[in-house]
């Protein structure tokens, strides 16, 4: 009994944080205690949140590497955002055009996940990884030059911007829905059969799972939250412009999922956090002659990190210093300590 | 159990360092006016904002040196926005909070389109020296030192209409490229109908030409909307190649061409002119003086002037006389005074029709420093300078 | 006529590009990593011209080639040479890192304003109506020669036997005597070396040089090799090429010009669900 207990409160816990943050500072801003910088940042936290979320399906339960998530997100930023530029004006810059735009930047998405997918999944490791760039390059580059009564060409397309002082929250529900749906694919029958799949594609095959199916849903889920999380970014700007979703922001997503650790959803979350408040807070110390520190000291921090975390040789030395192996030490000091009282 | 403790742990912590750091602290109080502004600092769009961070330090060092407005010095906050717009909102929040009171706006478009809306809502008064996009000062607190898109390119087809009639005119632009792009819509449509055109383009960082120059070589005038670097490229490789072009043609982008290090401009066999705001080959007059003096403060061949630098410099400047004027109309100006009230104050001067600001860009007469002024739409009023950085050689 | 210029402009890029991938490929095959530094090392071995430029331009290429290897090897041994055994993400990661890194400390040393950096003059061959630049000449030959000796040094020599070895299965090699660890840092020493020659070619053709330079030829390398086939070194030199060339010809329509990128990509992509191993790839059977 207590271990179903146990088991419960473990895999809800994510929800439970992030439920309870987005609470703390709905109620700060409430009371005009939060900064407008801190709602744009949470914004931006949170949209990246989804992106690294749904991108590590694809990397770290499905074993595929991406390079295209940008291309997705790029789709659902202009899409999502036209819908919503179109419907402001009949229906009002509301709930309803927001979902109506997250439903229509998703699924457009999603179908270009599917088209790229079914013949792309065919192919293996960087083969896949250059198809997906390739993808990626190839919707910037029509999207940028389209006509300007279209989508804008290389100005960009002037999309509604929504109250900015609450839209964080509405960014972190989303982020609670995507939680819920990668997390409970993950943790059902579909998900043993996906994290097989990444773990020897040819056994996985002889015991009879649909790979082409599976790899599709992870590749099409993947792609339609990309897209939620572009009309999410189209909702935060005034004007979206396809010059940014080139494949440094795929790499930039990527780099989250994999510092956060593959195949650990917590991780990506917390990771995601902490790059852009790192890359958002050097930006606004670093001003002036400073500016160019900021790619040094992010370069620098990247490198060191992906060696400490991932190094076979520091294995040793990680598994001394880390937080966990500390904090046990100083339990065992202090049970230590407790012991020699009784003693005495 | 324990994997979930440390999780927690971790959520936690971000948690709190989130809370102390972003929570708002009670302002500031700024012993200083202070002017910010962002722009590119690094990667490829950064010699703009580097030439515009050291010209607007240099103004702000100047007027400080000569006692302030009034006794209350300036300084200049500038802040890296990458050449990117998602960049743009966190650094104008992070602007206002450190107490930004005056802007510059962007040095670049794409992010101004940003900056203009953010700064609308909050009522900052922005001046920004070379975002030239017509949409830039759409709104009351924006203004601009450059001329816009539109006007440059109307500017350009005029004088092709008058001096270049019946030449086969050729055209090399960014299409991924709203400056360019923005030009070369308003030069066609402001182009005379009699005229031959042939057009090419590019996007992206290319560097390498080949098909653009074997499109137009068989055209007398190139105009080239696009920045200086490409077309220093364009040149350089069209030497190789049998042409019968005798004029490359640019807008304000072009400036500073003939300061790009290692560049031997007088290699070009062909004429270089441009119709821009600035002439960065100035020997004589006030735009000279300030060459000298920013050469003298920056090493030329790491940070180069261009004519954004120039601008910026004027803004500071404008800005600076702006408020001189307010403060002898009789409007309190201090070291605290919010960015809404000095946005009311600086739109007052800026539009009643005695405003005069003389300046280094913009047509200098002798040792005369320009007139410079602004309309009510925030667009600025002076006289562009068509002129030749290097004749064609016989 | 204008089809023959359009082309002899196409083989001119081809053959710098093929000389980008050529690098590339040697580094994929050997070490299985995407090398994102590997544009920021022509990058770097562009300035380091600059600086031997004037005291004798070849003095120059070789001090730059020197130096690229030397950089090649420093940052095999710091940022990937650790992460060997540890998921091939981690090295993308940091390659990634060392991309920012060059191009920070390069915007640091240098500035940010571009650089013309003139190696050398060179003239025209006119060929009836055709004119050919004498730096497409020598490219198109350097590239030829490389992929020639690259691929008689792949075969027949013992290091490059070795490597083979290495690329097929690090383990076997290992226990073969090979000393991995030597053959990978050769490698790299040998790719980077060819971006510095690379670099000699872009600055022969379109001799400006800034800190972010070096992302858009990467790219182009990454593509060239894999349409040619990832790994295969012939392959490099035909992806290269036809690479260029695809590229000449739809910039010279200048309606289609601003689609180049989409155009090459999408060729790319094509190519490979026709030919999922590339043009001169090879297939490999997965095994259990």
């Amino acid at each position: 009994m207590n271990k179903i207990k146990n088991i419960k409160w473990k895999n809800y816990i994510n929800y439970i944080v992030i439920g309870l943050l987005t609470v703390v500072f709905a109620a700060l801003s409430m009371f005009g205690g939060l900064k407008t910088s801190t709602a744009y940042l949470l914004e931006e936290i949170a949209i990246k949140i989804i992106l690294a979320v749904s991108l590590s399906l694809v990397v770290g339960f499905l074993g595929e590497l991406s390079l295209g998530h940008a291309g997705f997100m790029c789709v659902g930023a202009y899409l999502g955002g036209k819908v919503a530029a179109l419907l402001v004006a009949p229906l009002g810059n509301g709930f309803l055009t927001l979902i109506i735009s997250l439903l229509v930047g998703g699924a457009c998405a999603g179908l270009c996940g599917f088209l790229i997918g079914l013949p792309a999944l065919r192919l293996r490791g960087d083969y896949l990884a250059i198809t997906t760039l390739a993808f990626g390059e190839i919707v910037r580059t029509i999207f940028q030059n389209t006509s300007a009564e279209t989508f804008g060409g290389p100005i960009g397309l002037p999309t509604p911007r929504f109250e900015a002082k609450y839209f964080y929250v509405i960014c972190f529900a989303t982020v609670l829905i995507t939680l819920f749906v990668v997390q409970n694919l993950i943790r059902s029958k579909h998900g043993r059969a996906i994290k097989a799949i990444r773990d020897n594609e040819i056994a996985a095959r002889a015991t009879g799972i649909n790979i082409t199916g599976y790899k599709l849903l992870g590749f099409v889920l993947s792609a339609v939250f990309a897209g939620i999380a572009g009309v999410l970014y189209s909702y935060t700007k005034f004007n979206v412009s396809s010059q940014i979703f080139d494949y440094n922001y795929s790499i930039e997503i990527l780099v989250i999922v994999v510092l956060g650790g593959m195949g650990n959803i917590n991780g990506s979350m917390i990771a995601a956090v902490l790059v852009t408040f790192l890359n958002r807070y050097l930006a606004n110390v670093l001003t002036g002659n400073l500016a160019v520190l900021k790619d040094l000291i992010y370069a620098l921090v990247l490198i060191v990190i992906v060696i400490y975390n991932n190094a076979p040789k520091l294995k040793s030395f990680r598994e001394k210093y880390n937080i966990k192996a500390l904090t046990d030490k100083l339990k065992r000091k202090k049970a230590t300590e407790a012991d020699g009282k009784e003693e005495v | 159990m324990k994997k979930a403790i440390l999780k927690v742990l971790a959520l936690c912590m971000c948690a709190a360092m989130l809370l102390c750091s972003l929570v708002a602290c009670g302002d500031k109080k700024n012993d200083k006016i202070v002017i910010g502004l962002t722009g590119p600092l690094t990667g490829g769009a950064s010699i703009y904002g580097i030439a515009v961070r050291n010209s607007a330090q240099m103004a702000v060092d100047e007027i400080n040196e000569a006692g302030g407005l009034n006794g209350i010095e300036f300084k200049l906050d500038m802040r890296d926005d990458e050449h990117k717009a998602e960049n743009v909102a966190n650094l104008y929040t992070g602007l206002v909070e450190d107490g930004m009171q005056v802007s510059l706006g962007t040095v670049t478009t794409k992010p101004g389109l940003e900056f203009k809306n953010l700064s609308k809502d909050d009522n900052v008064f922005f001046l920004t020296p070379s975002a030239t996009g017509d949409a830039i000062p759409e709104y009351d607190n924006g203004y601009q030192m450059c001329f816009a898109d539109s006007n440059q390119g109307t500017a350009a087809a005029e004088f092709f209409n008058e001096n270049y009639v019946g030449k086969k005119i050729g055209i090399f632009f960014k299409a991924d490229d709203e400056y360019s792009k923005g030009i070369n819509d308003n030069f066609k449509a402001a182009l005379d109908d009699s005229f031959d055109v042939t057009e090419a383009n590019f996007t992206g960082d290319a560097s390498t030409f080949d098909s653009q120059i074997a499109t137009l070589k068989d055209c007398e005038i190139v105009f080239m909307p696009i920045y200086y670097t490409p077309a220093s490229q364009f040149m350089t490789q069209a030497k190789s190649v049998d042409n019968s072009i005798t004029t490359y043609y640019g807008c304000d982008g072009f400036d500073g061409i003939d300061a790009i290090e290692g560049f031997d401009i007088t290699s070009i066999p062909q004429e270089i002119s441009m119709l821009s705001h600035f002439n960065s080959t100035a020997t004589e007059g006030p735009a000279a003086e300030f060459i000298k003096k920013y050469n003298d403060k920056y090493d030329e061949a790491k940070e180069p002037l261009n004519q954004f630098g120039a601008a910026a410099y004027d803004c500071v400047y404008a800005i600076y006389e702006a408020l001189k004027v307010a403060v002898e109309n009789g409007k309190e100006v201090t070291a605290e005074t919010s960015a809404s009230e000095m946005c009311d104050i600086l739109t007052e001067v800026f539009n009643s029709d005695s405003f005069e600001f003389r300046g280094i860009t913009g047509k200098c007469e002798g040792n005369e420093k320009s007139h410079i002024s602004w309309s009510e739409d925030g667009t600025v009023v002076k006289e562009a300078i068509k002129y030749i950085v290097k004749e064609k050689n016989a | 006529m204008e089809f023959l210029t359009t082309f002899v402009n196409g083989l001119s890029l081809g053959g710098i590009y093929a000389m980008i991938a050529l690098g590339y490929t040697m580094v994929y095959g050997i070490a299985k990593m995407l090398n994102f530094a590997h544009g920021d090392i022509i990058m770097v071995g562009g300035y380091t011209i600059l600086l031997f430029l004037a005291v004798n331009p070849i003095v120059a290429i070789v001090a730059s080639m020197i130096f690229c290897m030397l950089l090649g090897i420093v940052i095999e041994k710091v940022a990937y040479k650790p992460l060997r055994g540890a998921s091939p993400l981690a090295v993308l990661i940091t390659a990634i890192g060392v991309s920012y890194l060059l191009q920070s400390i390069s915007q640091m040393i240098f500035g940010s304003a571009p650089k013309f950096i003139v190696i050398a003059e060179l003239g025209i061959l006119k060929i009836g109506g055709l004119s050919i630049g004498y730096s497409t000449i020598i490219t198109l030959a350097c590239s030829l020669v490389v992929m020639i000796a690259l691929s008689l040094f792949v075969k027949f020599s013992k290091t490059g036997r070795a490597m083979v070895a290495v690329s097929e299965d690090k383990g076997a090699a290992q226990l073969m005597g090979i000393n991995v660890n030597n053959i990978i840092m050769i490698t790299f020493a040998i790719g980077s070396a060819l971006a510095a020659l690379a670099s000699v070619f872009f600055l022969l053709k379109a001799p400006t040089m800034s800190p972010t330079f070096g992302s858009l030829p990467g790219i182009k390398a990454f593509t060239a090799a894999v349409i040619g086939g990832i790994g295969s070194i012939p392959g490099a030199m035909l992806g290269g090429i036809l690479l260029g060339v695809i590229e000449c010809f739809a910039q010279s329509v200048p309606v289609i010009s601003p689609y180049t990128d989409a155009i090459e990509f999408s060729i790319l992509i094509i190519l490979l669900l026709v030919k999922p191993s590339g043009l001169l790839g090879k297939k490999r059977r997965e095994k259990v």
